[in-house]
Parts: structure tokens; C-alpha cells; sequence
């Protein structure tokens, strides 16, 4: 077996393959494992602060969805309350508009029956003094006859009274 | 036919000596320069060309091994412990590797087939793990000869049996990296070889299992890459934390 018999070649294997080892370690201790530790260290440390971080992000999204949602909450009851505020004023004002609509109608209606009340009166009195002409002059023209004062003056009130009695009732 | 250990005969291609000693560079030396500057090539294209957070497929690789080797330091030495012989432990694991797969070309060499390499690495280790040892604990690393809780008349017998056994370490580590490379060689070598023999109908035969037994080999050179690189770890573990 070579590797048992030459030994003539021992020393220069030991010795170049000790040197190289040697040279090997050196070069990559300087120039390899710094660079690819540190990488394989920084990459550690990123994901480590990454997880941290995203799980602070988390936490903080759900302290704001909590409060989020109690803003929303707070939102809708107010919103509730003024939408029930505004129904009960809406409420009130359309009362008070009706009662007020209500008493101006009662008043133009009793101003109307105030005014046509007058203009009866009016009229009346108006009706009654040319019944009174109309009575005599047709009175004496159907009796072709003078008659005394009192007798005219009997006649014709008692020719109003009928008027008056049949306009009533018309 | 050549012997199916032939190819693994070195011959000096450049004759060097140093203060006596013979550094002559041979084959197994240039392929094991070329798979170290491959991989320290691939090393510094995929870690230089800015390096990025969210990582392209080269990168990726490679930061799968790192965080494979640092998982492994990590078990066996300690965390914090661990940081310091990070680098030590992913350069052998690498350089391991390297060997392993580099002579798995044909024409190469696998210079991890050599027990003398192996040999010097185990040692190397060894002493090393010594060293920390000493260091950390002092004269109290002698403890790691007597197992806790044993009785005190076992003493003179355990000394003994686990000098053998922290002995038995650096043989193991060597004789297990050298023997997986040789046999897989031999193998490899010996299917060939009866495929360039044998006639064509029948010849397909071995050199069909030749290409399985080549993928089961850089499945090999991996598992033993790993158990050296692990092996390694558990006792630099052992000397730091004293059993």
C-alpha cells in the first residue's frame, strides 16, 4: 500500500497540506465568515424586530378598531337622539301651525259672520224702507182712495211685517 | 493491469527542499491548491458580491452550511464557547470537504487518502485540544484522566485506560478519514478497472456500478468531512468542559 511505503513523500504532505490548511483558515476568517455571520446575524436581528414590530402594529390596530368602534357607537346614539329631538320638535311646530292655522281660520270665520251680519242689517233697513214706498204706492194706487194717516201708516207696518215674515223664512 | 493502489503512488512533479526536508510538490498537492481555490473562489463570489439580506441561490448554500457547522459548534462546544473555534471548525470542515471531493475527478488525487495527512490533522487536533485544555484548567485538566464519581480504588486502573483512550482519538480520527477515502478509491479503481478489461458486454456491468459507487463517494466525502469536522468539535467540547 503507497500510503504505508513512500515514505519519502510524508514530510512534503504534511507540510504543504498543514501550510495550505493553514493559509485556507487564515483567508477565510479574514474574507468569508465576517461578511456571511454578520448577514446571517443582521438578517436574525430584522426578523426578529420585524415580528416585534408587526406585532405592535397589531396590537395598536386593535386598540383603534376598539376605539374606532366605540366612536361609532357614541356616533350613532347621538345620531339617534337628534333624529329623535328633531321628530318631536317637527312634531310640536306642525301642533303649533295647525292650532295656530285652526284659530286664524275661527277668526276669519267669525270676522265673516261679523261682516255678514252688518251687511244684513244693512240691507234689511234698506229692504224695509223701499217695502214701505212700494207698499204705499202700490196700496194707494189698488184702493184709489186717500185714506186717513193712521190708516196708511197701519197698512203699510203691517205690509212690512209680511215682507219681513216671508223673507225670514225665504 | 496496474494495481488498483497504483494511483495511489505520488511522484514529485517539482522538487523543493527546505532546510533538509523534502517539500517536493506531487499531484495530490496541486489537486488539493486547485479545490482549495475553487472553493475559496465560490466562497468570495458568493459572500463579496454584496452580500444581501434576502439571499441569491449561491448564498444561500452557503449560509446553509455556515448555520449547519454553527449548529454543530454550537452543540458540542457551547454556545459562546462555540464562537471562538467557529472559523477552526468550518475551515477543517471545508478543507475536509475539499479533498474529499476534489480527488473524487478522475486524473485527480485525494490527499485525504493519505494517512500521513490525516495523521498530521488528528495530531494536530489533538495537541490542540491539549492545549485548550491546559490552558482553561491547568494542572485540574489532569482530571479529565479519572471519570466523576468512580471509586477512589479504580483510580490506578481508569489513569491507564483513559490515557488509551484520549491516545485512541487521534488514531481513530486519522485511521477512519484515511481508510473511507483509500477503500472508495480502491473500489472505484478496481470497477474500472474491470470495465476497461472486460469486453463490452459484460463490461457495462462494472462501469455502471462505477457510477453509482461515484455518487455513493461524494455522499462519502461528505458524511466523513462531517464526522471529522464533529469528532473534532466533541473533543475540543470535552477538553472545555472536563467530561
Amino acid at each position: 500500500m503507497p500510503q504505508f511505503e513512500q515514505f519519502e513523500v510524508f514530510s512534503s504532505l504534511i507540510f504543504w497540506s498543514l501550510l495550505s490548511f493553514g493559509i485556507f483558515f487564515f483567508l477565510l476568517k479574514k474574507f468569508v465568515f465576517p461578511p456571511i455571520l454578520d448577514t446571517l446575524e443582521e438578517r436574525e436581528k430584522k426578523i426578529r424586530e420585524d415580528i416585534e414590530s408587526a406585532d405592535k402594529l397589531k396590537q395598536e390596530a386593535v386598540a383603534i378598531k376598539e376605539s374606532l368602534e366605540n366612536e361609532l357607537k357614541s356616533a350613532h346614539e347621538k345620531a339617534k337622539t337628534i333624529v329623535q329631538m328633531a321628530t318631536s320638535e317637527s312634531k310640536k311646530i306642525q301642533e303649533k301651525s295647525l292650532e295656530e292655522t285652526q284659530s286664524k281660520v275661527k277668526q276669519m270665520q267669525n270676522d265673516m259672520e261679523r261682516e255678514i251680519e252688518v251687511a244684513r242689517n244693512k240691507l234689511m233697513s234698506e229692504v224695509r224702507g223701499f217695502t214701505a214706498a212700494l207698499t204705499i204706492s202700490s196700496t194707494e194706487k189698488f184702493l184709489k182712495k186717500t185714506m186717513d194717516d193712521t190708516d196708511r201708516k197701519k197698512l203699510a207696518e203691517e205690509s212690512i211685517e209680511e215682507v219681513l215674515k216671508e223673507m225670514q223664512q225665504g | 493491469m496496474d494495481s488498483p493502489l497504483h494511483h495511489f503512488e505520488l511522484h514529485p512533479i517539482i522538487h523543493l527542499s527546505l532546510g533538509g526536508l523534502d517539500i517536493s510538490i506531487n499531484k495530490a498537492i496541486i489537486a488539493m491548491w486547485i479545490g482549495l481555490a475553487l472553493v475559496f473562489g465560490l466562497f468570495m463570489v458568493a459572500s463579496g458580491k454584496g452580500r444581501l439580506l434576502i439571499p441569491g441561490k449561491l448564498q444561500s448554500v452557503l449560509e446553509i452550511a455556515m448555520e449547519f457547522i454553527q449548529g454543530m459548534v454550537d452543540e458540542f462546544i457551547g454556545k459562546e464557547e462555540g464562537k471562538k473555534y467557529f472559523s477552526f471548525v468550518a475551515s477543517l470542515f471545508f478543507f475536509i470537504l475539499t479533498c474529499n471531493l476534489i480527488g473524487l475527478i478522475p486524473g485527480s488525487y485525494t490527499i485525504t487518502s493519505q494517512i500521513a495527512v490525516t495523521g498530521a490533522f488528528a495530531v494536530g487536533i489533538f495537541l490542540m485540544t491539549l492545549v485548550i485544555g491546559f490552558s482553561r484548567h491547568g494542572g485540574h485538566f489532569l482530571s479529565i484522566l479519572v471519570p466523576p464519581g468512580i471509586p477512589k480504588v479504580m483510580i490506578p486502573i481508569m489513569i491507564p485506560i483513559e490515557i488509551i483512550s484520549m491516545l485512541a482519538r487521534p488514531l481513530s480520527l486519522a485511521v477512519r478519514l484515511f481508510a473511507n477515502m483509500t477503500a472508495g478509491h480502491t473500489v472505484l479503481a478496481v470497477l474500472f478497472g474491470l470495465a476497461m478489461t472486460a469486453p463490452v458486454w459484460i463490461g457495462w456491468m462494472p462501469f455502471g456500478f462505477t457510477v453509482i459507487i461515484n455518487g455513493l463517494e461524494v455522499a462519502i466525502a461528505f458524511i466523513q468531512a462531517y464526522i471529522f469536522t464533529t469528532l473534532t468539535c466533541v473533543y475540543i467540547g470535552d477538553v472545555i468542559r472536563l467530561h
